[in-house]
């Protein structure tokens, strides 16, 4: 047969076409299991974003370096969704024409904009740290897996901390609670107000406008209401702002505390020495003690292999991105337990997501169960201060007051059950 | 009603006043002597809190020289800006000469996170964290020092005005035609102004880097800049100066006094608001002068 223009355009056009329309369970045959890590490096979580990829990154690194699982290599495909909904919406359906399992945006708009996608095409959406807090109850939010304690935990934990700190009981004290104006900012309110009536103490509000650039009007007045504890929430500038506004007006720095958003870079900013004694939340052990980042220095590090500045590893948000690569990896590794043949789609790797059971990431993590009730993982964190130089745990890993937090869980699942909303 | 607290915030907004004053300086020089509103003001001074933290953290300069050297960079930057970009809009409407500022002030709010990264950068210029207090109330040492720096550039500028060089960008402001034909060189006074608008950023920049870090949050400041332009008079140095101390009280006391009351937020309502009933009342602001065209 003669090949004429038209026969060569339409092989050429059909041959460019071709992966494109290959479904995603063909990529099982090039033994690859996609993730789209569409992220924000360059406008709002900038903070947090290039050390939490660089320690997904690296984790992925060993792990195929290792073999990967079951002989599978683990694709991560990293991009910049900038926190702005069409292009992470465009990330996640290209990541969903192309075969990812999993998508993890690290973003709360992002998240929240995904789950109606997620839940509907079965792909894993991940929102640690992130996105809704309801997306714990694993019953109406399947596909949306947090993976870690939420921020209604997180506050649960620190007045728990601070109970123990007053002696046992809070009854008469008073928590002030700095927050960023925003949803996010706002979201622990629900359960401050509850644990408030419960265990009777006084809770005393002040939200300061975004990013949080400026708090000098803010901090006078905390001081003045002179609080028992204080606790601050927000990301980025507005941290390390309030910390800093928080020692010029003199107040004591072991006891404040903040969420899980607090890094060694935010003490930098902040003043390594005179931040000494600020409490933070942590979901997963900092430092380069733990086994997992011991062996990305040896086996990936060290071969010249890491994706990112050495000097980031072991970072607090740098493991973050290792505890949330290392649940994933386990996550495929109990799905190939369940269904060694695949074929591995969204919900084969939901099995397997959804059966860790007890997994510690050889001591990096607190025991983790994620069950298809509790997407949360059991809620343990523990409480971590700064010594000058580092942050030292000043608890074990602990859950509390997950009574009230799962109280609210299941008002909101409720509604999102109800209203889609 | 707890007067110590609303004195401590009165207090505090006094000086955070004056900082704003100073990003506010370099609209008003440049607007004295060009007649254009510069839009990239905000931008300019975070340029100049990045540069300055790029040359001591990252050449690992002593601060004061860190100081310095930023200051002539962003003198020359300035007058850069004035040579390669705003020459080049002469003969065009004054709108697209605004526009292009508001281009530059994009650009940069990109361009240096971009370059230096996107964390917060700690510009430590030596001031004591450790509280001050006269008796009950409390003085802010960053603002206290920073709005002690920014009343002195501000003094500086007016003196400036009154030198032999500050005489010939008068001439300049007040009619370019007429200077040219005297023999001012107006193109030299207008990029000298550039510079100078872009050291009073910078100077703001440093000061406020040292307060908060160093971030693409510092080109915030350009909404507070205006403000206190538009209220002081585009063209007032006094009345920056003045609006300045009404901006920041204003809005200390609307953070301690209406914020309770409304759930918060009122902070940078306040800004908006100055710049919408100063335009609709008092357009030319305070201090500013009513220009009158004879047609």
């Amino acid at each position: 047969m003669a090949v004429n223009r038209r026969i060569f355009v339409s092989g050429t056009a059909a041959t460019l076409a071709a992966p494109a329309l290959i479904p995603s369970h063909a990529f099982g045959q090039d033994k690859v299991i996609r993730f789209t890590m569409a992220q924000d490096f360059t406008r709002i979580y900038t903070f947090v974003t290039s050390e939490y990829s660089q320690g997904q990154r690296d984790y992925f690194t060993l792990i195929n370096e290792r073999g990967g699982v079951n002989g599978h290599r683990i694709q991560a495909d990293v991009a910049d969704h900038a926190n702005d909904l069409p292009r992470a919406i465009e990330a996640y359906e290209r990541g969903k024409r192309e075969g990812a399992v999993l998508c993890d945006p690290l973003s709360t708009p992002v998240a929240r904009a995904l789950v109606p996608r997620a839940l509907e095409d079965k792909i894993n959406l991940i929102t640690a740290f992130s996105g809704r807090s309801d997306a714990a109850d694993g019953s109406a939010f399947p596909y949306v897996l947090p993976l870690s304690i939420n921020y209604w935990t997180q506050a649960g934990l620190i007045v728990d901390h601070f109970a123990k700190v007053a002696g046992g009981s809070l009854r008469g004290k008073k928590i002030v609670f700095v927050h960023i104006d925003t949803p996010f900012g706002k979201e622990p309110l629900p359960i401050l107000q509850v644990l408030a009536q419960r265990q009777g103490f006084e809770l005393v509000t002040f939200p300061y406008t975004p990013p949080g650039n400026d708090q000098a009007a803010i901090w006078p007045q905390v001081r003045r209401a002179r609080p028992d504890f204080v606790m601050f929430w927000g990301a980025g500038v507005g941290q390390t702002v309030a910390m800093t506004e928080a020692i010029r007006n003199g107040l004591p720095m072991d006891r404040v505390s903040s969420s899980v958003w607090m890094s060694e870079s935010d003490m930098e900013v902040v003043g390594k020495a005179a931040a000494k004694g600020v409490m933070k939340v942590e979901p997963c052990a900092s430092g380069r003690d733990p086994k997992p980042i011991k062996d990305i220095l040896a086996e990936v590090v060290a071969k010249g292999k890491g994706a990112g500045p050495e000097a980031k590893i072991g970072t607090a948000y740098y493991n973050y991105g290792v505890q949330m690569a290392s649940l994933m990896v386990e996550g495929v590794r109990k799905a190939f337990e369940k269904s060694p043949n695949g074929p591995i789609t969204g919900a084969w790797l939901n099995e397997g997501l959804r059966s860790i059971s007890n997994f510690t990431a050889e001591g990096m993590l607190p025991p983790t169960t994620v069950t298809k009730e509790d997407h949360q993982g059991g809620g343990q964190g523990r409480i971590s201060q700064w010594d000058g130089t580092k942050f030292v745990p000043i608890t074990g890993w602990f859950t509390a007051n997950q009574d009230v937090v799962w109280g609210e869980v299941k008002k909101y699942s409720e509604e999102f059950r109800r209203t889609g909303k | 009603m707890d007067y110590i607290l609303i004195a401590e915030l009165a207090v505090s907004g006094l000086f955070v006043g004056l900082m704003y004053a100073l990003v506010s300086l370099g609209i008003v020089l440049i607007y004295k002597t060009s007649g254009l509103v510069n839009l990239a003001q905000g931008a300019m001074a975070m340029t100049g809190g990045y540069v300055t933290w790029a040359i001591a953290a990252g050449l690992g300069a002593p601060m004061w020289i860190a100081i310095m050297a930023a200051l002539v960079v962003m003198f020359g930057a300035g007058m850069m800006v004035e040579r390669l970009a705003l020459r080049r809009m002469i003969g065009q409407p004054v709108i697209m000469t605004i526009m292009l500022t508001l281009g530059i002030e994009i650009m940069l709010r990109g361009l240096m996170p971009g370059v230096f990264g996107a964390a917060v950068k700690r510009l430590d210029i030596g001031i004591p964290q450790a509280p001050l207090f006269l008796g009950e109330l409390l003085i802010n040492r960053a603002t206290l020092i920073g709005g002690v720096i920014s009343l002195g550039l501000i003094v500086l500028s007016l003196a400036f005005f009154n030198s032999r060089y500050g005489v010939v960008m008068r001439a300049v402001a007040d009619d370019q035609t007429a200077s040219w034909s005297v023999g001012i060189r107006v193109e030299r006074a207008i990029a000298v102004a550039w510079g100078l608008g872009a050291v009073m950023a910078t100077s703001a920049g440093i000061l406020w880097g040292a307060t908060q870090g160093v971030d693409w949050s510092l080109s915030l400041l350009l909404v507070k800049a205006l403000a206190i332009a538009i209220l002081g008079g585009l063209d007032s140095i006094p009345g920056v100066l003045l609006a300045g101390l009404i901006v920041g009280v204003a809005e200390s006391l609307a953070t301690g006094i209406i914020d309770p009351l409304v759930g918060g937020g009122t902070r940078d309502i306040v800004a908006s608001v100055i710049i919408l009933v100063t335009l609709l009342l008092k357009p030319h602001g305070l201090f500013g002068r009513e220009h009158i065209e004879r047609v």
